[in-house]
């Protein structure tokens, strides 16, 4: 069967190449279906034209994970803050804990919090379930201890000097901590990186509260899923590939930035 | 030094401070005049920089009261906030900022609200007068240990604190930078900033050292030297030696 063939990309594409008269013909995706080189070439072609069916899925990914990393780090560099910087109570097990859930697999925080949000859930009155912003729920509890864990190694690693320097000199408390976050930019941005990484790629939680509905839910991850479930595991690779570009593209934009800055805030 | 600067500025009554079992300083009550040049000595590990960082409001000591404005004040949150506001602690390795010099220095005054024009001519002024003026642009990373320390000196300096708080500040310079690091010391001291200088080294020739106080065997034991002093400052001496 023809459409047999199409299974190659997520569901929509095919309709998309046929609507938009792509220069990419139908029995040549057939025939090079089974090649790995030849999917990913589709893909990254697909990607380059600016296909408008793998960019709602590219567009979805980076929406969500951008999303939850934001919302996520400012109140995990506090916590990062104070774990490096103020003796409390229960700091080391605090400390162990954060580290411990670094370990949490995807699929058991998305399985929490569907059992949360369903609609017999005790969170199921805000109807959550199967948006975006489920999606972005669950990974930010996802990277929430990457970016403590991560923040707190930085932080732990710079000298107290640098904090009374910035009391002393006239800054107050919060003042003082943003020069602390300031000077400690190269190994918070690393941990941003390492946050976002592990989100950008999770198919556990996304699936289970997102639900991979085509335009709205599926991001990249879950479409590999998807495909990889279906059989097209070139196809799998090749969108993986296009997640690594995307991935890349963004890690050069953030280096730049972590370059520049000399003034203290 | 006029006779309106012989009020204390500051009085610190019964100050205590211990690290576990280990009393550091016991009992130590001193006063701050305007201008004060106070040189502290003792060996290592006496407990000169706890002392400075105390009085910097850097580290709570386990007891101690303040006179300042007229009244006796607890070494409370408050007390902190002022000591914060009104000194200027400068580590034995001062921490420059991942800046440039000019940066580094502007930090303070940024703080205290200037507009970007009179920063720069201050520290211009700053730079010029401690012959810096060439660092101004050079990254922090680039100064050698004495430069660095001399930078972080003008950097406290000109925010004119009441109280300059000067941990070994000459430690890590040569011959040449130890000269015009002391000489800027006196300069503090001659606009009328009270300034304590933690060494173990008694030998500061070129210092118009006003007083001399002496932590010994890391407990407290201060060592009066009235006769350095045209205003001596010390109000209370406690010769008390912890017992080994």
């Amino acid at each position: 069967m023809p459409t047999e063939g199409l299974t190659w990309v997520p569901s929509s594409w095919p309709v998309i190449i046929c609507l938009h008269q792509s220069p990419v013909k139908l029995e040549e995706l057939e025939s090079d279906v089974d090649t790995l080189s030849e999917a990913s070439r589709q893909a990254l072609y697909l990607l380059f034209t600016g296909d408008p069916a793998l960019w709602t899925i590219i567009g979805i990914s980076f929406a969500v994970s951008l999303r939850a990393v934001i919302f996520a780090a400012p109140a995990a560099l506090v916590c990062a803050f104070l774990l490096a910087y103020i003796q409390f109570p229960g700091r080391r097990l605090a400390i162990t804990l954060f580290n411990t859930a670094l370990s949490i697999p995807a699929v058991v925080v998305g399985l929490t919090l569907y059992m949360l949000l369903s609609r017999v859930g005790p969170l199921g009155d805000l109807k959550l379930l199967f948006t975006q912003d489920a999606m972005v729920i669950g990974q930010m509890i996802l990277c929430f201890p990457i970016l403590v864990a991560m923040g707190h190694a930085a932080l732990q690693a710079t000298d107290r000097r640098l904090w009374e320097t910035a009391l002393t000199l006239g800054a107050t408390p919060i003042r003082a901590f943003l020069t602390v976050i300031h000077e400690t930019r190269f190994g918070l941005t690393a941990a941003l990186v390492a946050g976002f990484g592990r989100i950008i790629a999770e198919v556990g939680s996304s699936m289970m509260v997102g639900g991979n509905i085509l335009n709205h839910t599926r991001n990249i991850p879950t479409a590999i899923a998807l495909e990889t479930s279906r059989g097209s595991f070139a196809q799998g690779i090749a969108l993986g590939l296009v997640l690594l570009l995307l991935s890349l593209a963004l890690n050069l934009t953030l280096s730049s930035i972590q370059g520049k800055g000399e003034v203290i805030p | 030094m006029t006779e309106m600067t012989l009020d204390p500025w500051l009085t610190l009554w019964k100050l205590s401070f211990s690290r576990g079992d280990r009393i550091i300083l016991r009992d130590i009550s001193l006063s701050i005049r305007p201008g004060d040049l106070t040189l502290l000595t003792g060996h290592n590990g006496a407990g000169k920089t706890t002392l400075l960082r105390i009085l910097s409001g850097l580290l709570p000591p386990d007891y101690a009261e303040l006179e300042y404005h007229g009244s006796k004040h607890p070494y409370d949150r408050q007390s902190r906030s002022f000591l914060r506001r009104n000194t200027c602690y400068l580590h034995q390795q001062p921490y420059l900022f991942d800046a440039t010099v000019f940066d580094n220095i502007a930090y303070g005054l940024r703080r205290r609200g200037l507009c970007k024009q009179d920063i720069t001519e201050r520290i211009k002024t700053a730079l010029q007068a401690t012959d810096l003026e060439y660092l101004a642009q050079r990254h922090s990373h680039q100064l050698s240990g004495g430069e660095q320390q001399r930078v972080a000196m003008v950097r406290a300096w000109i925010l004119s604190p009441q109280l300059m708080l000067l941990d070994e500040p000459v430690a890590n310079m040569d011959k040449p930078s130890r000269r015009k690091g002391l000489s800027l010391i006196n300069h503090m001291r001659r606009d009328g900033i009270a300034v304590i200088l933690s060494s173990h080294d008694p030998q500061h020739g070129e210092l118009e050292i006003t007083r001399h106080l002496h932590l010994y065997q890391g407990s407290m034991a201060i060592k009066e030297q009235q006769e350095l002093a045209p205003n001596p400052g010390i109000v209370t001496v406690n010769h008390r030696f912890p017992s080994p």
